[in-house]
């Protein structure tokens, strides 16, 4: 097939897959999907329980992908719609909406009903999703809009989880209470127990029949999804599982009724391996199900924000309907308390917004007619009606909610190893568990097998075990402690909290290699315009000289440039009218191209421009020259003001600072990144602008197309460099960076290209998503080393490397109990990161506690 | 299940259980060989373990591998 063929079938899926429970689940799904034919790439994810898949629609089909993935023992949920279609008027409208939304890719049933006017359908979301479906009976001239109101996706992840809970939690009172009698029944002849533990608890018909149901009702699961992957050629945890289990409930069986058989008879009856192994593991599942949750809860809380109906005036008339139903240009209606539904600007009416929960900011912002509001941001004391301008996933809010889940998708390069041993590591455990039954079958029971031994922290004696009952004790033993739920979980839970974390600050992480790389940086290469400066001149200075007033310059310079259009005349009028001046309109006004403006005001006539002005209307401009000189070498635009040809003073224009650049390039210093700045500017202004916010190493005057160079050049000495930028002209520099990082008041073209998207145009995030990005980073590497210490040590043990001198061994039971141990820590290591706060956070919070937020002023 | 896969798996079968059997074999020639007297029990289960555990270490690796053979 030829390339272009290829491509033009190529697709993308994103299914939800339930009952991962670690990362040989995801090495299954991954491996038994890319099996199939038409399959091209998998990628799947355990936290967040997706599987992106790119596949040749013409080979294979969503349908068959989720019928394998069920077959090896997971859940692809199905979303159920109930939608109100409009404008049926026959049964052959029915079947045309019917046949319509059935051919579509990932819907699996339509039931359409006329008299009611509704559609129910049944799709696998990630294949297909409601907008979709929505916009194709519509575009068969169909009405439809959804009944319910929405909040659906959070209550079917919260309803998944609780049935995974629920199940475990039962799974846990059959084994738990079980197993407890078993272990008191097998130690009832020691210690203190024959006086109070009745003597039938001892039994070994009873222990037998009570550890019956907890091998095959909690242990169940492990034995069908184990089989299921299987047969397929895929294997996952449950294999160890099960093979543990299985191995230590067949050789108490066998010892039970037939005692002589030769595996130890009663006395090696192991049932409390059988049974506290079960317990164990199933302890592990559900603290799993408990935990695993908390580490993708920062999409949740995104997605809680999201309001559920909107205001809107309709016909003149105010009506609520649901959100995903409002559309570009309604006229939405905002009450005090009520969470804004999408993004619009204000065109009527005053209030003071919470903008925290999509910029981090603490301080409620001032809206009025003009101000741009965001969905889910939270209306605190006005009313206010606003044009919706972004609806549906276009809104800020969808947006950064897919970026976070996109960048929960993604795997870290460190990820990769983790993900290598863990998905070669069931088979790899395997053929260990084949060598330690060998060895201590053939070698190890005759050379070193004491009938005195025990296993650790348990009085239980071997003094009965045959060759064949030990050698595979130590194999089951094997087989148990190297499960690595811990390692593969180190990463991506880490990942999924980082990127939380960075979410709530107002840092968003496109993917997790965003994270890693932003944790490597040495350097940072900061554009200059709109990204440490504010990105428009503003008045910084008005000198005037003897017999005039600042403010009646300031006046009259604001009143010459009215006029005119040139952005430095504009700041001088903003600059004017910010101090409350009156700014009247001239009388007259002319242009001096090259020179600057000449106007008269209530008979003054004032000139307005550089010193060749000056020189040609032949006015004496005095010391001002010096003046002039200096806010030049500062970077500033100076200009001259004469009134009634007499030199009244320099008004000095420039790009100013943003309020934080300064702290931000220190404490970046600090941390022993460099600093650099770029800019298309001459080296004058651009050395003055990195003089006032202390960075020496300034490359001015690059060309937009050079920009990428300059990165490449530090990249060339070794350096792991960052860019930070927000217009078109940066998108290259962004894209050769080790890490783009886009200011989110930027172009969207820089946005797209960043790495990381600054949401709020507050520099200090920069040094919040390398603290971030270290932060996550130190927990992946603890979670890392933890998990590899585990295993590493654990299994030469469970081997029984320590015997031979010792004479004790790790049972079964313990192993299981070290291996859950061993995820729950690393899940708990990780829930530490959601404490971790960016520095210039946690001094906004501390400052916060001191002091009552009052809303920002705009005015 | 299509037909190409149907034969991928017997394939399969007949691969992966040929070499967990051909392990057994090995672990049962050793029984006998090595010096050591095994009681009936000890063989018959050994024997079972480790055609259990080889079956569970190949069949994973010997079922892709057929499947792409056969389906391409």
């Amino acid at each position: 097939m030829s390339e272009t063929t290829r491509s033009e079938h190529l697709a993308q899926v994103s299914l939800p897959v339930q009952g991962m429970t670690c990362a040989a689940c995801v090495a299954k799904v991954e491996k038994t999907l890319k099996t199939m034919t038409g399959v091209q790439e998998v990628h799947v994810n355990l936290l967040s329980g997706k599987a992106a898949v790119t596949y040749e629609s013409n080979q294979i089909g969503v349908p068959q992908m989720v019928k394998m993935i069920q077959d090896i023992g997971y859940e692809v949920p199905e979303e159920e719609v109930l939608l109100t279609v409009r404008g049926m008027s026959c049964a052959a409208c029915v079947a045309k909406v019917e046949k319509t939304i059935k051919g579509m890719p990932g819907v699996t049933s339509v039931v359409v009903n006329l008299p009611a006017e509704s559609a129910k359908i049944k799709f696998y979301p990630g294949a297909v999703d409601k907008t979709r479906i929505k916009k194709e009976i519509q575009a068969m001239g169909y009405e439809a809009s959804e009944k319910v109101t929405g909040q659906e996706a959070l209550d079917r992840e919260k309803e998944a989880r609780q049935k995974e809970l629920r199940f475990q939690t039962r799974n846990m009172w059959i084994a738990w209470p079980l197993a407890s009698l078993v272990m008191i029944g097998m130690f009832r002849d020691m210690w203190i127990f024959p006086y109070f533990v009745p003597e039938f608890l001892g039994n070994v018909y009873v222990l037998w029949a009570m550890t019956t149901p907890i091998a095959f009702i909690p242990g169940w699961q492990f034995f069908k999804h184990s089989w299921n992957g299987l047969k397929r050629g895929a294997t996952d945890m449950n294999l160890l599982y099960a093979t543990g289990i299985g191995a230590s409930y067949l050789i108490a069986t066998i010892n039970t009724f037939w005692p002589d058989a030769g595996f130890g008879g009663r006395g090696a009856a192991f049932f409390e391996s059988a049974a506290l192994l079960t317990a164990f593991i199933v302890l592990g599942r559900y603290l799993e199900a408990l935990t695993r949750g908390k580490t993708s809860e920062a999409i949740r809380n995104l997605m809680s924000l999201q309001a559920k109906t909107a205001r809107v005036i309709r016909n003149g008339e105010e009506v609520e309907i649901a959100v995903d139903e409002v559309e570009i240009g309604d006229i939405v209606f905002v009450r005090p308390g009520e969470s804004i539904p999408v993004d619009g600007e204000v065109t009527d009416g005053y209030s003071v917004v919470d903008e925290a929960m999509i910029t981090g900011e603490s301080m409620p912002v001032e809206k009025r007619a003009g101000s741009q509001v965001t969905g889910a941001t939270i209306n605190k004391t006005g009313s206010f009606k606003f044009k919706a301008t972004r609806v549906g996933g276009e809104t800020a809010l969808a947006q950064i909610i897919k970026m976070v889940e996109d960048a929960q998708a993604t795997k870290a390069p460190i990820q990769k190893l983790a993900d290598f041993v863990a998905g070669h590591f069931i088979a790899g455990v395997h053929v260990l568990a084949l060598i330690v039954f060998f060895f201590w079958f053939f070698i190890g029971y005759d050379a070193y097998f004491l009938p005195t031994s025990q296993f650790v922290f348990s009085p239980y004696s071997l003094a009965e075990v045959g060759v064949f009952g030990f050698a595979l004790l130590l194999s089951v033993t094997t087989l148990i402690i190297s499960c690595p739920c811990a390692l593969g979980l180190a990463t991506p839970s880490a990942i999924m909290a980082g990127t939380g974390k960075g979410a709530e600050n107002g840092i968003l992480f496109k993917g997790a290699d965003a994270v890693e790389s932003s944790s490597k940086l040495n350097a940072v290469i900061f554009d200059k315009t709109g990204t440490l400066t504010k990105g428009e001149p503003a008045v910084t200075d008005v000198f005037t000289t003897a017999g005039f007033a600042q403010d009646d310059v300031l006046r009259l310079a604001a009143i010459t440039e009215k006029p005119s259009e040139h952005p430095l005349g504009e700041a001088i009028v903003r600059g004017a009218k910010e101090k409350g001046l009156s700014v009247g309109d001239t009388d007259d006004f002319e242009a001096i191209p090259g020179h600057g403006v000449r106007a008269t005001y209530q008979g003054q006539t004032i000139l307005m421009g550089n010193r060749r002005l000056m020189k040609l209307q032949k006015i004496d401009i005095g010391n001002l020259n010096q003046k002039m000189e200096q806010f030049e070498e500062e970077g500033k635009t100076a200009m001259l003001i004469a009134v009634d040809g007499k030199a009244a003073g320099i008004i000095a224009v420039a790009d100013i600072l943003k309020e934080n650049a300064k702290e931000a390039v220190e404490r970046l210093q600090q941390m022993g990144v460099q600093v650099a700045m770029i800019t298309g500017d001459n080296r004058r202004t651009a050395e003055a602008i990195a003089r006032q916010v202390g960075i020496t190493t300034v490359l001015a005057e690059v060309l937009p197309q050079d920009k990428a160079a300059e990165v490449i050049k530090l990249q060339e000495k070794g350096l792991k460099v960052a860019m930070v930028g927000d217009g078109i002209n940066d998108a290259p520099a962004l894209a050769q960076a080790d890490v783009g990082i886009a200011i989110g008041s930027g172009t969207d073209v820089a946005k797209e290209t960043g790495d990381i998207i600054l949401i709020k145009s507050d520099i200090r995030d920069v040094v919040g998503a390398i603290e971030i990005g270290r932060a996550t980073m130190r927990k992946i590497k603890q979670n890392l080393v933890w998990a590899f210490v585990y295993n590493i040590t654990g299994i030469p043990l469970a081997a029984g490397i320590l015997y031979p001198f010792t004479g004790f061994l790790v049972s079964p039971e313990l192993a299981s109990f070290f291996m859950a141990m061993s995820s729950v820590s690393v899940t708990m290591n990780t829930l530490l990161l959601k404490r971790y706060q960016p520095s210039f956070r946690k001094d906004q919070l501390k400052t916060s506690a001191h002091s009552v937020p009052q809303p920002q002023t705009a005015r | 299940m299509n037909e190409l896969e149907a034969k991928a798996a017997r394939k399969s079968f007949v691969v992966y259980t040929a070499l967990s059997l051909a392990i057994t074999l090995i672990f049962l020639v050793i029984t006998w060989v090595n010096g050591t007297t095994y009681t009936a029990v000890a063989r018959i289960g050994g024997m079972f373990w480790v055609f259990i555990l080889s079956m569970i270490v190949f069949m994973p690796i010997v079922i892709p591998v057929i499947k792409k053979k056969v389906m391409g």
